[in-house]
C-alpha cells in the first residue's frame, strides 16, 4: 500500500451561519470560477450549526477575516491511501473501514489528531503538518510513503521526516464517549462532470446559502428528525457532492453520478458538545469496529462535530451497540 | 455543456474513405476527390483534390467523453460511445440495422458508481471485449473490461442461464463487467498490447503505467511516472509506447519497463493528441492546445532495444495543415501513406498528406539513390557506348584512371596524360607542367645551384630584376621590343618552348609540334620567334600534310604579306577580318603583327590560346613592369576558375594547392590532385590539410571500389614521393554493421548521426562512446567471458592477481592496455578481451563460448608458447 502525502497545505475554517452573507462572493468565486482562483482543493460542508470550510492557502486568501470566521490555527496536510492495485482486495468495504487499522488506528495510539474527509472518489486523511514526522514514522512500516512536489512523487523516508520518535506531549484521555445523534433523514453521496457545474449553479446556490429559508412543506418537527447536511467539495478537479434526499430532488437526475444501486446512507452525528480539534481516537472508535465487520462507511469531519454514514440502519445500530460496548 | 466541446476525428479502421467527427454528435463523412461525379454539390472540399460527404449523423448519445470504433470488418459502422457517467453504449452510424449490428446497438454497460469514461479501447484480437478507463471512486475499480456479446442483466444472472432462457431483451444493459482492474485511482488512458492480446497498460492519476495480465489480474508491472496520458503503441513496433504528460511525451520500451528510453523536447503548451503514424515507421505526431502545427518526430533511425550508450537519432519537425486556423484534433489516416485529416474547432476539416523527407545518397561509383516514402529512385550513368569521354562522370574517369595506372609515371612525368585517356587538355597541360617543373629541378639539383625550388614561372620571375634588351634578329628587320633575362628563358624553359642550357632555338619545340599535327600553334610560335619565313613554311607544310587544311596555305599568303607600315591595307584588313579566323592560333598571329609593341592584350588575353604559350610570349614581349602583373593577373584567373594550366604559373605551392582546391571543389578529382601534389615538396605542400584530405579521399574511394591493390600501389608510391609520411595501418578490427575501422586515429573527424547526414539535418551529432562503432554508433561485439561490449577496459581479472604483483610497473602497464585488445578465434570467431582469453585459455582449450566445441587452443600453434620472460 502506497501512502500518498498530497501537495496541499490546508486550512480548516468555520463562518458562522449569521455571518454568511459576508462569505457568498468569496465561496462562489472559490465554486463556480475555477480558472478565477488558483485553488485546488476546496470542500463546503453546511451542518445545522456553522459552515465548515477546508481550502488550501490559495484559496483560504480569499476569505476575508471577520469576527464570522474562525480558523482552526494549524495548517494542515492531506493524506491519501493508494492500494497501488495489486492487492485487489477482497473485502469489498471502503473508505474509512479499508484504513481503520493500518491508518487511523496507529494514529491514534501516537495521539495524532486527525480530520476525515470522505468524498465520493477517495478518503482524505488531514493530519497536522507539524505531526507529520510522528505521521511518517508511525505508518512507515505499513506503507510506501511518498511526498508529491510539484507532479513528483518522492519517496519518503522516516529518518528524513525526524530523528527518533517524537511523542505529542499531549496526554488524552483515551476513552472518552461521546454522545451521538441519528437524524432520520438519508443521504446520498454524488459526483458531477466539473463541466456541467454551470448547469446546476443556480440550484447548487438556492441549496447551500439559502437553505434556511422556509420552505414549503418542510414541517417544523421533521427538521427536529432531521439533520441538515450538506457537502460539497472540489478536489483536484473532482466534484463530490453529500446530500440528503430531499435536497438531491431539487437537482436534475441526469447531471449527478451516483452508484447504479442508488444506495442511501444514514449518518451518525458524533458528539454532543462541539469536539475541538486536540482530541484523537475519535475515528478509531468508530471506525475499528467497522471495519471488524466489514462495513463500508464515509467519515466526515466538521469544524465542531464528526460525522459518519453507513448504508443501513441495522449497520446504524450495530455501531451504537459496539460504541456502548466500548464505553463498558 | 456542449459547447466546450472540441470535435474530435476516428477513422473507420476498414474503410480508407470514410471517418467520423465526434463532438457533440457523431457525423460519418466519406472522403472522395473533389469534382468528381460521385460528390454531391453538398461536398465539403478538403483539399484541392479532396472532399468529404456528410453520410450520417448519430446525436443518440449525449455527454460523449470518448469514443472508439469497432475494429471487425463486421458490423462495420459500430461504435463505442464512452459517456460522461461512465456509461458505454454501442452506437452504430449510417447503416440499414442488419441483424447483428441491430442485435448489439443500444446496448449498454453500466459501471457501479457513476464517473466519467476517460477513454475506451476494443481488443485487437476478441472483439467482443471492450475496455473502459474510467474516472476514481473510493470504493469501484477504474478500469472495466466489458463482454459485448454478454447478456448480463443488472441482476447479474451467469450467462449460461441467460442462454439458455433466451432471453434477449434483458441483454441491454449489463452491469458485470468481465473484469476489474485499477481500485482506488482514476485511469486517464488504457490500449492492449498487439503483442498479447491479453494485456493491456492502463495509465492512472496515481502516477503510474501499469501492465496488467488478464490471465492473472493479481500480477501487473508498473511503473511511476508523470506521463500517463494518452498511452498508445507503436503499430510497427510493438513493444515501443508513447505517453504524455503536459508539454512532454515519453517513449517506453516494455522490455525495459523501469524508465523511458527517452523523452521528447518539452512543448510549452500541454499536448492533446499523440499518435503514431500507422504507415511509417516510427513517426509520432503531437498535437499541443490552441496550435495550429502538427510536431513530428521521426525515429526511424533511432534503434531498439534503445541503449545507454548513445543519444537517440530523432528528427524533428512541423507540419501546418491548414494555415490560419488552429488545430482540434488530427487522425492519420489507416491506410494511405502519411496522409492525416485534421479538424479545427469549428469543424473546417483538411486533407493533409506530410510529404517525406528526401533521403540522397551517392554510391562511390556513379550512381544516384534517392528515396521519398516508399519509393527509391535509382540514377546511374548511361553506360552506353555512345557516351563521350568528356561528358562521363567524373568517378567513372576515376577508376577507369586508377586501371590505367594513371599517376603512376614517375620517369615520363608527362605521359600521365595519356594514361588518363589523353583527351583532357587541362590534364595534358598539368603533366607536361609537371614535366618540365622536375626536369628543370632536377637538373638544378644537379648542377647544386640551391635546394629543391617549386619552380613556377611567378616564383621564378619574382626574382629577376634584370633585363636586357636583346637581339632582334632574323633575316627581316623589326623594331619589336624582346626581352631576354636568364629568369626569362629558365621561364621558357618551364613553358616547354626552349630546352634546357644556354640554347634557346626553338626549332626542336617547333619539331615536335610539326610531328604532332599542331600546325597552327607551331606556325604562332615561330612567328613569335620572329621568325616570319618558318611560320610560312610550317604552314604550307601542314596544308600539303595528310588531312592538312588547305586553308593554311591561304593564311601563309596573308601572313607573307606582312608590312610594318602603319596605315596599309594589310594591317586594317588583318586587324579586322582575324576576328573572323576560327583558330585561335591564326587568330593571335595577326593580332600580333598588327598590335603596337608593347600592347599584346588580343594574344595576351585570348583565353583560347594555351596558357603556356601565352606566358611564354608575356616572357618574350613584355617589359619588367608589364610581366608581373600579366602574370600575377593571370595566376588569379587560373586560381579563381580552377584550371590546372595554371599550375605552370603557381606551381606546387601554397597558391598551387589553391588552385587545385578551386579545381577539386568543381570537379572532385581528387585521383589528379593527389597524384599532383606528392609531387610537391613535403614540407610546404604535402602537410596541407587540404593535400592530406585528398588523398586520404582518393584512397577511400579506392578501397569503396575494391580496388585493394590500386590503394596499395598507391600506398607505396606515396611512401617513395613523400618520405614524411608514415606507414599505414594495414589491418584494421572492422564493424560488423558498417563494415568500417572502428579505430579512431584514422578519422580525426567528428562523426555526425548517420540519420541526420543523409538528410542534410543539422541535428546535435551523436555522442559515440568507446563501446559503440564510431562509424555507425552500433555497438561492438561483446567479449565472451564478461560480456561486456568491446571497448570497455578490463576489469582486473582475480586469476592473475598474483603474477601481477610482482610485475613491475611498466610491463603491468603494457600488459593492462593490450589485455583490453580484441582477440577472436579465426575458427569459432568467439573471443573478448586479451586479458580474458588468455586466463581462460590458460585453464581451458575449448571456447568459453558456451555450446561452442571448438578447440581454439589446439588451433593456435603458437598458443602454447610460453613467453620467454614470463617465467
Amino acid at each position: 500500500m502506497d501512502l500518498h502525502i498530497l501537495d496541499h497545505r490546508l486550512r480548516v475554517t468555520s463562518i458562522s451561519k449569521t455571518g454568511l452573507e459576508q462569505y457568498t462572493h468569496p465561496l462562489i468565486k472559490l465554486i463556480f470560477l475555477r480558472n478565477r482562483t488558483r485553488c485546488k482543493f476546496f470542500s463546503l460542508t453546511e451542518t445545522p450549526e456553522n459552515y465548515t470550510v477546508v481550502l488550501d492557502e490559495e484559496g483560504f486568501k480569499e476569505l476575508q477575516p471577520s469576527e464570522h470566521l474562525q480558523v482552526e490555527g494549524s495548517t494542515w496536510l492531506p493524506l491519501n491511501v493508494v492500494s497501488n492495485g495489486n492487492a485487489s482486495s477482497s473485502s469489498q468495504s471502503v473508505g474509512v473501514t479499508k484504513i481503520a487499522k493500518s491508518v487511523i488506528a496507529p494514529l491514534a495510539e501516537q495521539h495524532v489528531s486527525v480530520f476525515m474527509l470522505s468524498t465520493y472518489q477517495t478518503d482524505f486523511i488531514l493530519v497536522r503538518e507539524k505531526d507529520l514526522s510522528v505521521v511518517v514514522e508511525s505508518l512507515v512500516e505499513e506503507f510506501n510513503i511518498f511526498r508529491e512536489e510539484g507532479g513528483e512523487s518522492v519517496p519518503v523516508h522516516s529518518q528524513d521526516a525526524c530523528n527518533g520518535l517524537q511523542r505529542n506531549g499531549r496526554e488524552v484521555p483515551h476513552a472518552t464517549v461521546h454522545p451521538v445523534l441519528i437524524p432520520e433523514n438519508q443521504f446520498c453521496v454524488m459526483s458531477l462532470d466539473p463541466d456541467t457545474l454551470p448547469a446546476i449553479a443556480t440550484i447548487l446556490i438556492d441549496v447551500l446559502f439559502y437553505s434556511n429559508s422556509p420552505r414549503e412543506g418542510a414541517s417544523i418537527d421533521q427538521d427536529m428528525e432531521c439533520i441538515k447536511f450538506f457537502s460539497f467539495s472540489m478536489i483536484d478537479g473532482y466534484v463530490s457532492l453529500v446530500m440528503d434526499t430531499e435536497a438531491q430532488k431539487q437537482f436534475p437526475t441526469d447531471l449527478l453520478f451516483t452508484s447504479s444501486s442508488g444506495e442511501l446512507w444514514r449518518m451518525v452525528r458524533i458528539g454532543g458538545q462541539p469536539l475541538g480539534f486536540d482530541e484523537c481516537g475519535i475515528v478509531a472508535q468508530i471506525s475499528q469496529p467497522l471495519a471488524d465487520s466489514d462495513i463500508s462507511a464515509y467519515y466526515i469531519s466538521t469544524f465542531s462535530f464528526d460525522h459518519a454514514l453507513v448504508s443501513t440502519r441495522k449497520e446504524v445500530s450495530f455501531m451504537i451497540h459496539s460504541k456502548s460496548k466500548r464505553q463498558d | 455543456m456542449s459547447s466546450g466541446y472540441k470535435p474530435d476525428i476516428l477513422w473507420s479502421p476498414h474503410h480508407a474513405d470514410r471517418y467520423v467527427i465526434c463532438d457533440t454528435e457523431l457525423s460519418l463523412y466519406r472522403i472522395g476527390p473533389a469534382g468528381s461525379s460521385e460528390t454531391k454539390a453538398g461536398a465539403l472540399p478538403l483539399s484541392e483534390e479532396t472532399a468529404a460527404t456528410l453520410l450520417a449523423i448519430n446525436s443518440d448519445t449525449p455527454y460523449m467523453k470518448c469514443v472508439a470504433w469497432y475494429p471487425k470488418q463486421e458490423p462495420e459502422c459500430l461504435l463505442a460511445v464512452g459517456q460522461a457517467n461512465g456509461r458505454v453504449v454501442l452506437t452504430s452510424l449510417g447503416q440499414s440495422h442488419n441483424s447483428k449490428c441491430k442485435e448489439l446497438v443500444g446496448k449498454e454497460f453500466v459501471p457501479k458508481h457513476a464517473r466519467q469514461c476517460n477513454t475506451l479501447a476494443w481488443n485487437p484480437v476478441d472483439s467482443n471485449w471492450l475496455a473502459a478507463g474510467l474516472d476514481k471512486h473510493r470504493a469501484d475499480f477504474s478500469v472495466l473490461i466489458w463482454d459485448i456479446s454478454s447478456k448480463f442483466s443488472p441482476e447479474a444472472v451467469p450467462a449460461e442461464k441467460v442462454r439458455l432462457s433466451g432471453d434477449v431483451d434483458s441483454g441491454l444493459v449489463v452491469t458485470k463487467p468481465l473484469y476489474e482492474l485499477g481500485q482506488n485511482d482514476a485511469c486517464l488512458s488504457l490500449c492492449w498490447l498487439p503483442r498479447d492480446h491479453q494485456k493491456l497498460l492502463l495509465a492512472g492519476m496515481h502516477r503510474n503505467l501499469a501492465i496488467f495480465d488478464l490471465r492473472n489480474t493479481s500480477q501487473k508491472t508498473f511503473v511511476n511516472t508523470k506521463a500517463i496520458q494518452g498511452v498508445t503503441v507503436d503499430p510497427h513496433f510493438q513493444d515501443r509506447v508513447a505517453s504524455f504528460f503536459e508539454g512532454q511525451v515519453a517513449i517506453w520500451d516494455l522490455r525495459k519497463f523501469e524508465k523511458p528510453v527517452f523523452t521528447l523536447t518539452e512543448q510549452p503548451k500541454p499536448l492533446t493528441k499523440v499518435a503514431w503514424c500507422p504507415t511509417r515507421m516510427g513517426l509520432l505526431a503531437t498535437l499541443t492546445r490552441d496550435s495550429n502545427i502538427i510536431r513530428l518526430y521521426d525515429m526511424q533511425h533511432t534503434p531498439m532495444p534503445f541503449g545507454d550508450e548513445v543519444e537517440p537519432t530523432i528528427i524533428e519537425r512541423s507540419v501546418q495543415p491548414c494555415s490560419e486556423s488552429i488545430i482540434s484534433s488530427f487522425a492519420w489516416h489507416p491506410s494511405a501513406q502519411n496522409r492525416m485529416v485534421v479538424v479545427s474547432p469549428n469543424r473546417v476539416m483538411n486533407d493533409f498528406t506530410v510529404f517525406e523527407r528526401i533521403s540522397l545518397a551517392w554510391s562511390s561509383t556513379t550512381a544516384l539513390m534517392w528515396a521519398c516514402g516508399r519509393h527509391l529512385y535509382e540514377c546511374t550513368e548511361d553506360a552506353g557506348q555512345g557516351v563521350a569521354a568528356a561528358e562521363k562522370d567524373i568517378a567513372t574517369k576515376m577508376r577507369e584512371r586508377a586501371q590505367s595506372h594513371y599517376g603512376h609515371d614517375t620517369v615520363q612525368v608527362w605521359r600521365n596524360h595519356v594514361l588518363a585517356g589523353g583527351d583532357d587538355p587541362q590534364l595534358r597541360s598539368l603533366w607536361y607542367t609537371l614535366h618540365y617543373i622536375l626536369h628543370c629541378s632536377a637538373a638544378a639539383l644537379q648542377e647544386t645551384i640551391g635546394p629543391f625550388k617549386a619552380y613556377s614561372v611567378k616564383v621564378i620571375l619574382e626574382c629577376t630584376t634584370e633585363t636586357r634588351r636583346c637581339w632582334s634578329g632574323s633575316d627581316r628587320q623589326t623594331d619589336v621590343p624582346w626581352y631576354h633575362s636568364e629568369e626569362r628563358s629558365l621561364a621558357l624553359q618551364l613553358c616547354g618552348w626552349i630546352s634546357r642550357g644556354p640554347d634557346i632555338d626553338v626549332e626542336p619545340f617547333l619539331k615536335s609540334l610539326e610531328q604532332e599535327g599542331e600546325w597552327e600553334r607551331a606556325a604562332a610560335v615561330a612567328l613569335f620567334n620572329l621568325d616570319i619565313r618558318r611560320a610560312i613554311q610550317i604552314l604550307n607544310k601542314g596544308a600539303s600534310a595528310e588531312k592538312g587544311d588547305l586553308n593554311l596555305n591561304v593564311v601563309a599568303m596573308a601572313l607573307s604579306g606582312y608590312t610594318d607600315e602603319k596605315n596599309s591595307l594589310w594591317r586594317e584588313m588583318c586587324s579586322s577580318l582575324r576576328l573572323q579566323l576560327k583558330k585561335p592560333y591564326l587568330c593571335v598571329m595577326f593580332a600580333f603583327l598588327t598590335s603596337e609593341p608593347g600592347a599584346y592584350d588580343a594574344v595576351l588575353y585570348e583565353s583560347r590560346v594555351a596558357v603556356r604559350d601565352r606566358v611564354a610570349f608575356a616572357c618574350m614581349f613584355l617589359n619588367d613592369a608589364q610581366l608581373p602583373r600579366y602574370i600575377d593577373k593571370l595566376a588569379n584567373e587560373m586560381k579563381e576558375a580552377g584550371n590546372l594550366e595554371g599550375i605552370l604559373l603557381t606551381g606546387l605551392t601554397k597558391d598551387g594547392v589553391d588552385l587545385m582546391e578551386s579545381y577539386v571543389d568543381q570537379t572532385g578529382d581528387v585521383q589528379t590532385a593527389s597524384f599532383c601534389m606528392l609531387k610537391g615538396s613535403p614540407g610546404e605542400v604535402l602537410k596541407d590539410p587540404r593535400v592530406q584530405c585528398w588523398i586520404e579521399n582518393y584512397r577511400n574511394l579506392l578501397d569503396a571500389w575494391r580496388f585493394w591493390h590500386k590503394r596499395a600501389e598507391f600506398d607505396i608510391h606515396r611512401s617513395k614521393l613523400d618520405s614524411s609520411s608514415k606507414p599505414l595501418a594495414q589491418v584494421f578490427v572492422s564493424c560488423n554493421f558498417c563494415g568500417k575501422s572502428i579505430s579512431y586515429s584514422c578519422s580525426a573527424m567528428p562523426h555526425q548521426g548517420r540519420g541526420f547526414s543523409q538528410y542534410g539535418v543539422s541535428g546535435s551529432p551523436t555522442k559515440s562512446k568507446v563501446t559503440s562503432c564510431p562509424g555507425c554508433r552500433k555497438p561492438l561485439p561483446r567479449c565472451a567471458l564478461c560480456l561486456m561490449n568491446m571497448g570497455t577496459p578490463v576489469s582486473s581479472c582475480p586469476g592473475t592477481g598474483k603474477a601481477d604483483e610482482k610485475a613491475d610497473l611498466t610491463r603491468d602497464k603494457k600488459l593492462a592496455q593490450f589485455n583490453n585488445w580484441f582477440t577472436w578465434c579465426h575458427n569459432c570467431r568467439h573471443g573478448g578481451h586479451a586479458g580474458h582469453m588468455l586466463s581462460w585459455f590458460r585453464d581451458h582449450s575449448e571456447c568459453p563460448v558456451s555450446a561452442c566445441t571448438c578447440k581454439c587452443m589446439q588451433l593456435d600453434t603458437t598458443g602454447n608458447l610460453v613467453p620467454s620472460d614470463s617465467v
